[in-house]
């Protein structure tokens, strides 16, 4: 028992929850309002976007990639199935979109797959060119600006209550939209794939070290292909959430997310070399950025303020992480000597 | 007490705003009646309006307001443009324009820089210059801003107030403490609050919030704002991604006639929030009686006709312009606009 | 004759204008243990990358099983049953031992799922066929790398192998674990399982092999009979020279000790450990892979600070708690594992060279001094012979004797009192070596106090003039090397 514990303080995921909770108590000291339903309904809700961004990020980081182009690719997913949908005086139900988007986003994200999988260029640099590219062709080709009436069926699915949580002192009502059964199936669908299928054991592989995975028997550029291919269905997928959530579709207010989320993942003790970190890390480390972002006013931190204090969290954060995770690789070595 | 003076004559004219708009042409804005108008009808002076560009319903909206102009007073004014927002074809477009001989130009420039040593041949050339929303010019007869940033935020605040009923806890959204003008908004509507409405409060404890120029933000910081402080019952916001967000807060929790918001925002945008009554009012200015006083503006300065404050372009809220603070050049109306469930179908945009 | 299980003939590869393989063949026997032998460079690694699918060949022919292979990916080697142990034993440092053990059957066997409780059970018997003890949840990156090696064997036994290929596998063993490598290979044998053992340490194959293969500079020189082959004839056939290796005698030996530990102490690794070093003299270290060898080399060196105990410089004492300590007392470290301590791979030999004296390479403004780092580079390349078109190169282009030559270049560049080499000749080709020895034997001789810290112990009894014996994190024996054998090593070492 005192093992597994043991164990279990070798990896991020305890430490980050710790953060967690210890902020959590000292919002409810400062305000009591966070451990109300509403509050934590509208975290979740927070989190539903950026969440899905952030499993899309995981893979690319767990691959030892990096994508920094998932704003742009969701966003001109999104806004290009929103526009066609308009235009055609689309009225039916949600599926359609999401089809569509997802549909768009496996193309866009086999652009960044061909170049990083079978060209084998840096992810890196390849997404910040895709992402000018989505971007520029947003502007250039359809012309984008905010379409402020989306279809109905995406209206109705983004506002249509999953959980309804009332907090019976202030009379407050928060909805958790059905989008989140999305990011539940996403995640879920994730971590069955990493978990329990060669094809996800093997991006831990490549991850890992691509030679060896490619002198094992994997195929290294296709796996790496169809990576980034999942992203952008992913993303795409977050981009119509995020439209249907907010009723309209903003071509621009998604970029510039990818620094926030990345950080969040790394948080969760993900390593940007490659091959190392959970899914649960990852989904931990981005409800602390979530946390600390929609709390700011909770805990009466002066606005002047609040970009500092976020920036702090991220950088104790991994400092915290790191230093631990260097310190129980020590000790295990050390252990390990002592067996041998 | 010269400012303050300044602030209650603006919201006094505003005041009369919201009443009028829906009559466009009051008795003292018919540029039809101006002589300088019918002498350039007369002459045939040919004036060019240069947008930024012309897809956006901003600017498709200020064609129509020129166009209107043309028809009602027979003016050879017309808007052209170069369908893309870019610096560099708006130069080349002023340079055409120039070595075609129009008599004046009236540009929204893309870029102060670039456009400002283009600017310098035409007047050269003896060009009539007028800008809007280009104050740091050099190169023009005159800059024409729809109000000044005091004038305008102290309008923002009128329609709070209106929608608060005059009482109760209010704080003021930004999208970046570092955005200017938003901030001379919101401290010139504090200061007109202050003035004007005893009954009102501003949240000491969180005076300023940012919304990062985006809704999904507004909105999270609507609903932690409401959650932190259960006394709190209105928001004001200047960019025009604030006010809607805070919309969709409301609009969630239940709020609807207990909070209440107003600021810039985009009609046809939010038309749905307005009819719905989350959202009361939002406060705009109206590009297509830009694009009219620029035209009339050019139409004086061609006749030489003593432009001296306070100056009736003939425009609704822009007939008594007078000078910013220490310019010569820029001239500021009160040419703000509130929308509500009523007009907000008649914008175009 | 029986039919071969492996025959490769005539086969060429070459990549850009360096031709790898000129045209080697290589005749494998089912359930023979076969050596293939060769200098660093010669193609020994390119021919096992044709065999297992990851290089494509330019011509020749292979067979294996009598079947004629044209085309051979990665995974139709492994469905055939070739299995490769590489030297870097491409594990997966990111996943378990249970994963590592049993990715590639899983994968082999062209499932679309993972069970864990199959991964388990695979990985549990993979273990046991070599009785191998470990914690199958632990990362593989935290394992020794002996344990690293013996999960890579475990997992190349996993597959119905018919070929189990070893890239030199016992560079990092220590004795006892070769004894136990040897059981397994020999016990494989009678499984009717051939053995490709790939290796440059001649009293290692001879006591193992049937037979031998010898490549030399992309063409095989020589291939026959385990018992036909000698000492001699095995230097020649591998370097195409003969040597005379020169048992060093120390010369010129100062009266006052260089270097003198006194009661040196760290807690968990060895204690009080007392010993002198003079001038002239070479001092060998030995002992088991985890005696605590290592760690004096790092502490002598600053890089693991001794917790007790004192350190004298020519009779002072000093204080060496860092690397910077050292260099500055003029100690200088040539690590055991160069590429990860001692280079810097990316960079280019020249840089790599100078990079200890940087600070000297100073004009008399401040500024670097291009010229003077391009004379020192050439003379240092020079001196040591590395074999290097141009000095601007990458040091991954040289090989390992070549780069081991560079790490000691950039000490000797700075005028050393004391160098400490942990491991010296370790995955370093029989003229390298030689060369190399050369080199320490004369430095030596120009004053300079050298330790060399090694299990390897021909090369300890030849090129010291005394050893000491660690066991157990004490000095168990010290013998002038006139007056030891290996055996005598061997029992204190145990």
């Amino acid at each position: 028992m005192s093992r597994k514990i043991k164990k279990a303080f070798r990896s991020n995921e305890p430490y980050i929850l710790i953060i967690i909770v210890i902020l959590g108590i000292f919002i409810q000291i400062r305000s009591g309002q966070f451990f109300t339903g509403n509050n934590i309904v509208d975290l979740l809700s927070a989190l539903i976007v950026p969440g899905l961004f952030a499993i899309a990020e995981f893979l690319a980081l767990i691959s030892g990639g990096i994508d920094v182009s998932f704003p742009a690719l969701a966003s001109l997913s999104a806004y290009a199935t929103t526009k066609m949908l308009l235009d055609m005086g689309y009225e039916g139900n949600v599926i359609v979109p999401f089809l569509i988007a997802v549909a768009i986003g496996a193309v866009l994200g086999a652009v960044n797959g061909f170049f990083i999988g079978y060209l084998n260029l840096n992810a890196m640099i390849v997404t910040l060119g895709t992402a000018s590219i989505f971007q520029g062709f947003m502007q250039g080709a359809l012309r984008a600006n905010q379409l402020s009436v989306i279809p109905s069926g995406m209206k109705g699915f983004g506002t249509a209550s999953f959980i309804t949580a009332t907090n019976k002192v202030n009379g407050l009502t928060s909805i958790l939209p059905y989008t989140f059964i999305i990011l539940v199936v996403v995640c879920a669908a994730v971590f069955y794939l990493l978990r329990y299928t060669i094809f996800g054991r093997g991006i831990y592989a490549i991850g890992g070290n691509a030679q060896s995975a490619h002198t094992a028997g994997f195929h290294v550029e296709r796996t790496k292909f169809l990576i980034y291919i999942i992203i952008g269905m992913i993303a795409s997928a977050a981009g119509v959430c995020r439209v249907c959530m907010m009723q309209q579709c903003h071509p621009t207010n998604m970029l510039g997310m990818e620094m926030n989320i990345i950080a969040g993942v790394v948080l969760g003790g993900v390593a940007l070399t490659g091959g190392a970190g959970t899914l649960t890390g990852c989904m931990l480390g981005t409800f602390l950025i979530i946390l600390v972002e929609n709390s700011m006013i909770l805990l009466g931190i002066p606005t002047t303020w609040s970009d500092v204090f976020v920036g702090l969290v991220i950088v104790i954060g991994v400092s915290l992480t790191a230093i631990q995770s260097a310190r129980s690789s020590k000790g295990k070595k050390s252990a390990a000597k002592g067996e041998a | 007490m010269k400012k303050t003076l300044a602030i209650t004559l603006c919201a006094a004219m505003a005041a009369g705003m919201i009443g009028s708009y829906t009559s466009v042409y009051a008795a003292e804005a018919d540029p039809a009646a101006d002589e300088s108008v019918a002498k350039a009808a007369e002459e045939g002076w040919e004036i060019a309006v240069v947008p930024k560009d012309s897809t956006n319903p901003w600017f498709v909206r200020m064609d129509t307001g020129v166009k209107e102009f043309a028809d009602e007073t027979g003016v050879n004014c017309y808007q052209i443009d170069t369908g893309t927002i870019d610096a560099t074809t708006q130069a080349q477009l002023v340079e055409d324009l120039i070595s075609q001989g129009v008599d004046a130009i009236c540009v929204v420039p893309v870029d102060m820089a670039s456009m400002d040593s283009v600017l310098q041949e035409a007047k050269d050339a003896g060009i009539v210059v007028i800008a809007h929303e280009g104050a740091d010019l050099q190169n023009v007869d005159y800059d024409i801003e729809a109000f000044s940033n005091a004038g305008y935020g102290a309008f923002i605040m009128q329609n709070l107030a209106e929608a608060m009923g005059e009482e109760g806890l209010y704080t003021t959204m930004v999208a970046s403490l570092t955005n200017g003008s938003h901030n001379e908004w919101a401290d010139a509507a504090v200061e007109y609050q202050k003035e004007n409405y005893p009954n009102m409060q501003l949240l000491e404890e969180n005076p300023r919030v940012e919304s990062d120029d985006n809704g999904d933000t507004a909105y999270n910081v609507a609903k932690e704002l409401i959650k932190t402080y259960p006394d709190l019952k209105g928001i004001m916001g200047t960019s025009s991604f604030d006010a809607p967000g805070v919309a969709r807060a409301i609009q969630e929790l239940g709020l609807q006639d207990k909070f209440f918001t107003s600021g810039t925002g985009m009609p046809a945008d939010n038309a749905e929030l307005l009819k719905s009554g989350t959202l009361k009012s939002l406060t705009l200015w109206d590009p297509a009686q830009a694009g009219k006083a620029m035209v009339d503006l050019a139409c004086k300065v061609l006749n030489e006709q003593e432009i001296a404050a306070p100056v009736n372009l003939d425009v609704d809220g822009y007939t008594e312009m007078t000078f910013r603070e220490g310019s010569e050049t820029v001239l500021e109306g009160q040419g703000w606009i509130t929308i509500t469930a009523d007009n907000v179908d008649d914008m175009g945009f | 004759m029986a039919q071969s299980l492996l025959k490769a003939e005539h086969v060429k590869i070459s990549f850009g204008n360096v031709h790898a393989l000129r045209d080697v063949s290589l005749e494998i026997l089912p359930g023979e243990i076969h050596c293939l032998m060769g200098e660093n460079g010669c193609g020994k690694s390119t021919i096992i990358k044709i065999i297992s699918g990851v290089y494509q060949r330019d011509g020749g022919t292979v067979e294996f099983n009598g079947q004629k292979l044209d085309k051979i990916t990665p995974i139709d080697a492994i469905n055939l049953g070739i299995q490769v142990i590489y030297q870097d034993f491409a594990l997966f440092p990111n996943l378990t031992v249970a994963e590592n053990l049993a990715l590639n059957t899983e994968l082999a066997s062209r499932k679309k799922t993972v069970s864990w409780k199959n991964v388990r059970k695979i990985a549990e018997e993979a273990v046991a066929k070599i009785n191998f003890q470990v914690d199958m949840d632990q990362k593989v990156e935290e394992l020794s790398v002996a344990q690293k090696q013996m999960v890579a064997i475990s997992r190349a036994l996993m597959s119905n192998a018919k070929l189990i290929i070893m890239d030199e596998p016992t560079t990092a063993l220590t004795r006892k674990e070769v004894d136990a490598l040897f059981k397994i290979i020999l016990k494989l044998k009678e499984q009717g399982i051939a053995i490709l053992f790939i290796s440059h340490k001649l009293d290692e194959v001879f006591e193992i092999s049937d037979r031998y293969t010898i490549f030399r500079n992309g063409e095989m020189v020589a291939a026959g009979n385990m018992k036909e082959l000698d000492d001699k004839k095995f230097t020649y056939y591998m370097t195409g020279r003969e040597f005379a290796d020169k048992v060093f005698v120390a010369e010129n030996v100062s009266d006052k000790p260089v270097l003198e530990l006194k009661n040196l102490t760290k807690e968990g690794a060895f204690s009080d450990i007392s010993l002198t070093l003079r001038r002239g003299e070479i001092l060998g270290i030995t002992g088991l892979l985890d005696s605590g060898r290592t760690e004096l080399a790092l502490s002598m060196f600053g890089m693991l600070p001794a917790d007790s105990g004192e350190i004298l410089k020519e009779g002072k004492p000093v204080k060496i708690a860092s690397p910077r300590d050292a260099i500055n007392c003029n100690i200088g470290f040539v690590p055991e594992d160069r590429l990860s301590e001692g280079l810097f791979l990316t960079q280019s030999i020249g840089d790599n060279i100078i990079i200890s004296e940087i600070d000297r390479l100073k004009k008399k403004n401040g500024l670097f001094d291009h010229k003077k780092r391009d004379e020192e580079v050439e003379k240092w390349v020079k001196e040591l012979e590395i074999k290097t078109q141009n000095p601007d190169n990458p040091a991954t282009t040289l090989s390992g004797g070549n780069q081991q030559r560079i790490v000691l270049a950039k000490w000797l560049a700075c005028d050393l009192d004391v160098l400490i080499l942990n491991g010296p000749t370790v995955g370093v080709d029989i003229g390298s070596k030689h060369d190399i020895h050369m080199v320490l034997q004369r430095l030596a001789g120009q004053g300079l106090g050298v330790i060399i810290i090694s299990d390897d112990l021909p090369e300890v009894i030849q090129n010291c003039s005394r050893v000491l014996v660690i066991k157990d994190g004490r000095i168990k024996s010290e013998y002038d090397t006139q007056k030891v054998n290996e055996k005598m090593i061997i029992d204190d070492m145990m």
